[in-house]
This record gives C-alpha cells, sequence and structure tokens, in this order.
C-alpha cells in the first residue's frame, strides 16, 4: 500500500520525472484551485502522441501499475500499444492510484483541455492544471451527485478570480 | 490575500456565487483558509486529512449503542 502521506504527491513527481505531456483534472485541480473537495487519486488528460504514450508507459511499469479492480491474473500489457488502443485507464500503482482520462466529458482532448489550463508549480516541476472555468464545465458534464455538490463552492471561487483578474487589469 | 476577496467570502453579496454557496452549506471561511495557502500546501492539506482519516478509520473500534445513561469517561 502507498504512504498515503504523498499519495497525490508522488504520482505527480512520477509524471514530472517522466515528463509526460498532461493536464491535472478532476478533483485534485479542484483542491489546487482551493477548493476543499476531498478525493484520493490523481486525474489527468494525458497527450496521445507515440513519445508521450512511451514516456507514459515507461512511467506506469517503474511503479507496478495495474488496472484496478480488474480480475487477478488479466493478461494486461504495459506499453504504448495498449495505450494506444484505450483510452481511460484507472490504475493502482505502488505510489497511488493514477487514473488516465484520453477525453474529459464537456471540454474534450487533451489538446482542448490544454488549451483552458492555467500552469503551476508543483514539487520542484510545472504541470498544467484544468482551468477553473473548465472545470465547471467538465462537472457539469459528470453530472454525477459528487461532481454536483462541488460545483456551488467551485463557482464562488471562481467569481472570486474574476473579481481579482478584473481589478488587476 | 487581498484585502476585496477576503470580503467577498467573509460577507457574500446577495445574488453572488459566493451566497449560493453559503446557502447550499458550504462553510466559505474554510474555503478561505486554504485559498490563503499555495497550490503545493493546498495539496499536502489534503493527502495529511486522506492520512488522519485513514489512521482514524485503523483505530475506530465499534462499542455499539450508546447508553444515554452511562458515562462517557469512566
Amino acid at each position: 500500500m502507498p504512504a498515503l502521506s504523498n499519495i497525490i504527491e508522488a504520482p505527480l513527481r512520477l509524471l514530472g520525472e517522466y515528463k509526460v505531456d498532461c493536464v491535472i483534472v478532476g478533483g485534485v485541480a479542484a483542491a489546487i484551485h482551493g477548493s476543499l473537495i476531498l478525493t484520493n487519486d490523481l486525474d489527468v488528460c494525458y497527450a496521445r502522441h507515440a513519445t508521450n504514450l512511451d514516456r507514459l508507459a515507461e512511467a506506469l511499469r517503474s511503479v507496478r501499475a495495474r488496472l484496478r479492480n480488474a480480475p487477478e491474473g488479466l493478461p494486461f500489457v504495459l506499453d504504448a500499444e495498449t495505450l494506444k488502443r484505450g483510452l481511460n485507464f484507472t490504475f493502482t500503482t505502488d505510489v497511488g492510484d493514477l487514473d488516465l482520462l484520453g477525453e474529459v466529458l464537456g471540454v474534450g482532448h487533451y489538446e482542448d483541455v490544454l488549451a483552458g489550463s492555467v500552469t503551476v508549480d508543483l514539487f520542484g516541476f510545472r504541470f498544467p492544471v484544468i482551468d477553473i472555468g473548465s472545470l465547471i464545465v467538465a462537472k457539469r458534464a459528470a453530472g454525477r451527485p459528487k461532481d454536483l455538490i462541488a460545483l456551488p463552492e467551485l463557482e464562488a471561487i471562481q467569481e472570486a478570480q474574476a473579481l481579482e483578474n478584473r481589478t488587476e487589469s | 490575500m487581498r484585502a476585496d476577496t477576503e470580503d467577498y467570502f467573509l460577507h457574500p453579496r446577495p445574488g453572488s456565487a459566493a451566497a449560493r454557496a453559503a446557502d447550499f452549506g458550504t462553510d466559505l471561511t474554510l474555503t478561505l483558509a486554504n485559498l490563503r495557502l499555495s497550490p503545493e500546501q493546498r495539496i499536502r492539506k489534503l493527502e495529511s486529512f486522506i492520512e488522519g482519516i485513514a489512521r482514524l478509520k485503523t483505530s475506530l473500534r465499534l462499542i455499539g449503542p450508546t447508553n444515554a445513561s452511562a458515562k462517557q469517561h469512566n
């Protein structure tokens, strides 16, 4: 079982160290924007170009990633080809749970998500994080109770950010 | 943290998103405290909370229904 004290930091460092092109989305993105939303896995939307899939597969192998909730013994080769054939993956790894999304509902693929992102420095690496407006769109599109319940706080944070930006310009 | 941002959360104007969040039940004083932190500190706080919950789960032991007439600490 991974150390809970860095269950988010460690997967982030992994992606940073292997130079994986990805955007932080989901609950961790909400937390980065200041929300008190609770989550214990990291969701990222990843680029699907060949070099990135190679880096991603190598990173995942280094932490013995395996499909979450897959039957024991299910054959699964963790390489770029497998990642190319799928889209969304949920992994358990030695350093924490990591969900890879090829597409974010309501927003689009990596390039679309990246276009609506902000850059943050985290643990010595620079990561794009889905911006709060796109995050709200994605949460609304997902439409599950756990997504909808996060909206009032996210919308308040969005309005506060807009207020700051307005008075700065 | 800017004074007008603090004010936005502490004294939400009627019709604002902050007012709607407060009506929804969000404790905006906690959100404000979180916003005073850096993104990295927010992640560390989240991890610390996850760790705390996990510790709580492993340490708790259900005794049974509480007897209202019994003393909590003997």
